[in-house]
């Protein structure tokens, strides 16, 4: 916390201002400089507020935990063999957290899922013996109740809960828009920090940012949602969510 | 530019602009020059609804303490009014 960036321009502006306000005042005589000098303070407090604010837990350490738990489930899926593409389900159609369900074989037909499916790793969703799949916690998957934005079914109440999670909460990306159809839902992620790799666990999951992305999207609309396609262009990530049920 | 950042460079460049135009006008009392940066700051900390919360409520502490000053300069100018000082 001692080299927090911004509390040394928080003191220097606090400082500066301080010592050329009577300066300005009293000596130049001039109430524009001396204005300036009081901006330069409050500017200052304001500064000084954000660095005590910052989490405790640095940007490195946080890194480190979310590689830690994706390799983990990068290693299960590389374990298991398995390919196809992760279904994001909200919690009213999962026992707790909104959770990712990664089919064993073929790919999960929705209208299968026979009531909440239960708290397990190996999870049996439909009433045939093939209808298996093994359900892991995404990121951006826990939590969600304890928003204080909460998502909706709208296009811009999911754009104002992604918003406040990708830019306020964790700082992963500078803006996000939201374009809704009826079957399919385009996000725009504006300036994002961590980017698509062709690996086993992005194919299957997403990037960790198309992963809260849907998320979120599914709790809000209450439907089961899967990355259609994810894309990196001019500094934008490009994801399409297709809604399924 | 991170959040965090663009709030700050928001704030220093309003805080610029209001100087300059107020100095431009020819203003010479400092309370306006005052009240009108705490007017602005308050708007922008109420425009950046997504900071964290955490964040938020320290920059609310601030707002009290320049809601605080800015009333002050308020009662002030109300007394010179009604020559009461």
């Amino acid at each position: 916390m001692k080299n927090n960036p911004y509390r040394l321009l928080g003191i220097g502006l606090t400082i500066a201002g301080a010592i050329f306000a009577p300066v300005a005042y009293f000596i130049i005589n001039s109430i524009p400089l001396t204005a300036i000098a009081l901006s330069s303070i409050m500017v200052g407090f304001t500064s000084i507020a954000l660095a005590s604010s910052r989490p405790q837990i640095s940007p490195e350490a946080s890194q480190l935990i979310l590689e830690t738990g994706m390799e983990n489930i990068a290693a299960l899926l590389e374990e298991l063999g398995l390919n196809h593409k992760a279904i994001y389900l909200p919690s009213s159609m999962r026992d707790g957290n909104a959770q990712a369900l990664i089919p064993l074989s073929g790919e999960i037909d929705v209208r299968r899922i026979k009531g909440k499916i239960p708290r397990r790793l190996i999870v049996r969703y439909g009433d045939n013996p093939g209808d298996m799949a093994i359900a892991v916690t995404a990121p951006g998957g826990t939590g969600l109740d304890k928003m204080e934005i909460k998502s909706g079914p709208t296009s811009s109440e999911i754009e104002q809960a992604v918003t406040y999670v990708l830019t306020g909460l964790l700082d992963l990306a500078n803006s996000v828009e939201v374009r809704m159809s009826e079957k399919q839902l385009d996000i725009e992620v504006t300036g994002p920090k961590l980017h698509f790799e062709n690996v086993r666990y992005y194919r299957c999951m997403g990037s960790p940012i198309a992963s809260i992305v849907a998320s979120i999207a599914s709790e809000g609309i209450g439907k089961p949602l899967r990355i259609q396609e994810e894309s990196y262009q001019k500094g934008k990530n490009l994801i399409r969510l297709e809604v399924l049920g | 530019m991170r959040i965090y950042n663009r709030y700050i460079v928001i704030l220093l460049l309003a805080s610029c602009l209001i100087d300059v135009l107020l100095a431009y006008a020819k203003q010479t009392d400092i309370a306006v020059y005052f009240t009108v940066s705490v007017i602005a700051y308050l708007i922008i900390t109420v425009l950046f609804i997504y900071l964290s919360p955490r964040t938020r409520r320290t920059l609310s502490m601030v707002s009290i303490v320049f809601l605080a000053g800015f009333m002050v300069v308020v009662v002030l100018k109300v007394m010179e009014v009604l020559h009461l000082r």
